[in-house]
């Protein structure tokens, strides 16, 4: 699910960048450190606005000057049961590895359809019931989020396309 | 699942009544059973004083799975007196399949650990199976049923499962920016040798992350070769390059996907950075399965190894990802030696790449654990990017080259050059030489195996149904097949060492100056591939010794083996030859030129009166007595002779009469000996049909030192008739020899400086640091010093030759350094 956070920063910025840019210097290096990052409870998709840059504080002992800032920033957080749209990275006899946005989701055999097979002689090697499903590498697929598990700097999860309106788009 | 006490209980342990019946639900951490357990307790009992008292306690044993109750194994009033299964559970999931700490089917974090838990859920899975996620691990069962439809599959299809290297076994890769520059560089002698190279640029690797090119080489032949293999085996990738890597390699040699498809493991996914382990794809059995690889070590020299000679075609750049794994035991490139890379050995030679000594087993086993030790690994990966940084900074190839032209020109002005045909003086001209073959012989021997793992698949099989169909005859049969064929399944670690052995098998060798000192001769690389071809490695030359392998020349052991007639001193390069063509190859190409002065009395029943010449020369023993006499007439009656499986012989330090008298006594020796003839003639027709593997040039060089050898090798066929009693009579012969050293050595110096003249230009190799006649004074002083190999019972013999050779002084040690040098 997709939530507008608003989150604070502390940049520390080096004596050099001091100058008329500092509020453009400061903006990049948010955009740089937080779009794209994975706290392993979420990713920042993107970063809106700043609320406040605040005071620019001299740190005393280096000279270096420590800046809060205040932003809000579009950040997505997967959940268990949340239904998802994926792309297939790869297919194993274990099951099918995808990736939703950043998350890679893991859908084991057990969750795919009994009447979609494992079929290894195709080149590439792919699922499917011979008939309108077909998951190879690159193929778009609908899925549920069965669970998530969030780590250091990732998180893990694993999926489903046994129900209704899953697989195959 | 069965639910087993832990070990940790107070035992023995009374049950008193069980909560759960046979169909009820129970959670996590929800009460089984009651029981009761008593311990001794220390109690105050009022007064201040403190008391030991036995005390039952009742506890309840708490479930430690989800699941309904099948079956309890115990009942009320059970007395437990150590860890047994107590109840049956029937878990809705046994998360066998288990991707980055969740069960992939249910979704339950695996991770989790309470007071109650003894094995995490995580344990379940332990096995890696997939190439290209580490997140992704399955149950033994769960491994078991993939690896088991893949193997139907498989043999279905008649195929087995190939596990492939890539750096030196299929290609070559350099990051040397040299290799781009003589691409573009039309005029360069390397330019046509590199047309075919392929480019790529890794960016996050490479000194300062700041992305180097890579040049590849596919080795020739590669698409055919994988085009054909294909068709037998099912290809994996298997490298201790990184992943971007190995993806930008598997997407040159194989663009289309069809031979590799994703079966890719590198040393990301590898889960060690010093070995490989053929159980990280295939963890539960390997009998479908062949590597081919340039490393043994790294396999633990498994037995479904097919070890590859390393193909070495940007010279002197090696592998460039092998800083981690343990340091090769160099051995000297395989190709040194052929014909056809006399560039490639000249460089080598001059750099004095002889000198890079072999790695200690212990050395290895610390680079090999290093593993565990993040330190060493950080060395190691700096390791890493220091070689890939050199080679993009030193250009080692642009080195070779300029050492490769300045040497072309000195040898061009001098003399000793002359002897050298147009043809490879023009080819002196570029470093890099494209004439490898390795992959059309590798086709070969893959398909040996291949067709000789269904055969006995299909034979087992045809044995296997026709029982079965006549106890069975019915429906039945076609279900239980797929189990049947399964079970049939030959091992190809059986059939393989099977056929590698039929190829060496009964040899015994010995090595000399091959592995440096205190090595263990037993495990160095070179001794675990022979001996998976049948080789018996033995420390010390004896009547059981078929083979000298010698490095360099006039080594202890070289003397010494010259003594038995059956030895044959090979060069290491034969070894290495069979070993990677899976052929015992004609010894006679890799015959060591002997000096004649380490030529020593032959054991044999004729030693006594060979001792009077001192050494057997050129006269050709094996002709037995219809032939003695050929020699004369040998030019006149080669056809002839070669008809009948011999060659022209040369005579070397030999005048007729001296010749005509020992064959007078050889014929008393050897005329009763039936068995020499049968044996020299089959070992003359193999080698006709043994591929010529030096040039003709060379060829003729060797062909008087072969000779030689030769001569003392046809003593192999008179050493057979050694009856019980002929030790015996040796020994005598030995003792009578010694009473008469005297007169002996005035022989041998009488005859060396005639024959020295005529040999030495074979002999000698720049290998040998020391000089030589220093060495023989000084082993002369003390010669049991210098030679502890050496029996006691020869020093006679051996100080007489050292004398000789002393006295001999310098021969011409220039043209002797002009023949090392062209020997490599």
């Amino acid at each position: 699910m997709f939530f507008l956070k608003e989150e604070t920063k502390v940049i520390t910025l080096h004596p050099s960048y001091f100058g008329p840019n500092v509020r453009e210097y400061l903006i990049n290096r948010l955009n740089e450190e937080e779009e794209g990052r994975c706290t392993g409870d979420h990713f920042v998709i993107c970063v809106m606005d700043m609320v406040d840059i605040g005071e620019g504080r001299v740190l005393p002992s280096n000279g270096q000057a420590e800046y809060t800032i205040k932003y809000r920033a579009i950040i997505w957080k997967p959940f268990r049961g949340e239904t998802v749209d994926a792309i297939v990275t790869s297919v194993k006899p274990t099951g099918i590895f995808t990736l939703a946005g950043p998350l890679s989701v893991f859908i084991a055999r057990k969750n795919i359809p009994s009447d979609i097979k494992w079929e290894p002689n195709t080149v590439p090697p792919q699922y499917t019931n011979h008939a309108d499903q077909v998951f190879e590498k690159g193929t778009s697929l609908r899925l549920k989020i069965l669970g998530v598990k969030p780590d250091v700097a990732a998180i893990n999860a694993i999926g489903t396309i046994k129900e209704d309106y899953l697989g195959a788009l | 699942m069965l639910l087993r006490l832990p070990a940790s209980l107070h035992y023995p342990i009374t049950v008193t009544s069980l909560l759960k019946q046979p169909g009820d639900e129970v959670e996590r951490d929800q009460a089984l059973f009651w029981y009761v357990y008593q311990t001794t307790v220390t109690e105050g009992d009022g007064l201040g004083n403190k008391v030991d008292v036995k005390r039952k306690f009742p506890t309840r044993f708490e479930s430690t799975v989800d699941g309904t109750i099948v079956q309890w194994k115990i009942s009320k009033g059970d007395v437990i007196d150590e860890p047994v299964e107590v109840v049956e559970i029937d878990e809705p999931c046994a998360h066998e399949v288990q991707y980055g700490g969740l069960c992939a089917e249910c979704g339950k974090d695996m991770t989790e650990a309470t007071y109650n838990t003894d094995i995490t859920d995580s344990m379940r899975a332990p096995i890696q199976m997939t190439h290209d996620n580490t997140a992704l691990t399955v149950s033994e069962k769960e491994a078991t049923r993939v690896e088991e439809d893949a193997k139907r599959r498989l043999l279905a299809g008649r195929k087995l499962s190939l596990v492939v290297d890539l750096d030196q076994t299929i290609i070559h890769a350099t990051v040397d920016p040299t290799v781009g520059e003589w691409m573009e560089d039309k005029d360069n002698p390397n330019h046509e040798a590199l047309s075919d190279v392929r480019a790529f640029q890794l960016v996050d690797d490479g000194p300062g992350m700041r992305g180097c090119w890579y040049y590849v080489k596919l080795r020739p032949g590669l698409e055919s070769f994988l085009q054909n293999i294909s068709e037998m085996f099912e290809l994996h990738i298997y490298t201790m390059g990184t992943r971007a890597y190995a993806q930008h390699i598997a997407s040159i040699i194989d663009p289309d996907r069809k031979f590799f498809g994703d079966r890719i493991l590198s040393r990301d996914e590898s889960g060690s950075l010093t070995a490989k382990n053929l159980h990280r794809l295939f963890p539960v059995d390997t009998k479908m399965v062949v590597i081919i690889d340039d490393r043994g070590d790294v396999w633990r020299w498994s037995p479904n190894l097919i070890k590859v000679s390393p193909y070495d075609f940007f010279v002197g750049i090696g592998d460039i990802n092998s800083s981690f794994l343990p340091k090769k035991q160099e051995l000297g490139p395989p190709s040194e030696g052929k014909p056809s890379t006399p560039t490639v050995h000249h460089v080598n030679g001059s750099t004095g790449k002889a000198n890079a000594t072999e790695v200690s087993t212990l050395e290895q086993l610390v680079t090999m654990g290093g593993g565990d030790n993040p330190r060493l690994l950080q060395e190691q990966s700096d390791a890493q990017d220091e070689t890939i940084m050199h080679q993009v900074e030193d250009r080692p190839l642009a080195q070779k080259q300029k050492e490769l032209d300045a040497e072309d020109e000195s040898a061009e002005s001098s003399e000793s050059s002359m002897d050298e045909s147009q043809d490879s003086a023009r080819h002196r001209h570029h470093l890099l030489v494209d004439n490898d073959q390795e992959l059309v012989q590798l086709a070969g021997r893959l398909e040996k195996v291949h067709s000789q793992f269904f055969d006995e698949y299909d034979r087992k099989r045809a044995r296997g149904l026709g029982g079965r169909v006549a106890a069975l005859r019915g429906e039945k049969a076609l279900s239980k097949e797929r189990d049947v064929d399964l079970k049939l399944v030959p091992d190809v670690k059986d059939i393989m060492p099977q056929l590698k052995r039929r190829i060496l098998g009964g040899l015994v060798i010995v090595f000399s100056g091959v592995l440096p000192l205190g090595t263990d001769t037993q495990n160095a690389d070179i001794s675990l591939w022979a001996k998976s071809f049948g080789v018996v490695i033995a420390q010390k030359i004896n009547m059981k010794t078929t083979h000298l392998v010698a490095g360099r020349n006039r080594t202890a052991k070289v003397r010494e083996a010259t003594r038995y007639p059956r030895v044959k001193i090979v060069t290491t390069q034969w070894l290495l030859d069979c070993l990677t063509q899976w052929k015992r190859l004609d010894e006679e190409p890799y015959l060591l030129p002997v000096h004649p002065d380490d030529r020593g009395q032959p054991i044999s029943p004729s030693s006594k009166e060979m001792a009077e010449s001192s050494w057997l020369s050129s006269s050709d023993e094996d002709t037995g007595d219809s032939w003695t006499d050929n020699e004369d007439t040998s030019e006149l009656n080669e056809d002839f002779l070669k008809s009948s499986g011999f060659t022209e012989i040369s005579q070397i330090g030999y005048d007729q009469d001296q010749q005509a008298a020992i064959h007078e006594e050889l014929k008393e020796f050897l005329g009763s000996d039936d068995e020499s003839e049968s044996d020299s003639e089959a070992s003359w027709a193999e080698r006709d049909e043994a591929p010529p593997t030096v040039s003709p040039k060379k060829r003729k060089r060797e062909d008087g030192a072969d000779d030689e050898s030769d001569t003392s090798n046809s003593d192999t066929q008179t050493e057979p008739g050694d009856v019980p009693g002929s030790r015996l009579s040796q020994r005598i012969k030995r003792s009578y020899e010694r009473s008469t050293g005297l007169k002996k050595v005035a022989t041998a110096t009488g005859t060396a400086p005639g024959t020295g003249a005529n040999t030495a230009t074979d002999v000698e190799t720049p290998d040998i640091s020391f000089p030589e006649t220093d060495e023989e004074a000084a082993a002369s002083r003390k010669p049991e010093a210098s030679y502890p190999e050496d029996p006691v019972e020869d020093d006679d013999e051996l100080e007489r030759e050292m004398l000789a050779a002393f006295e001999e002084g310098e021969y011409d040690s220039h043209a002797e350094e002009e023949i090392g040098a062209e020997n490599g």
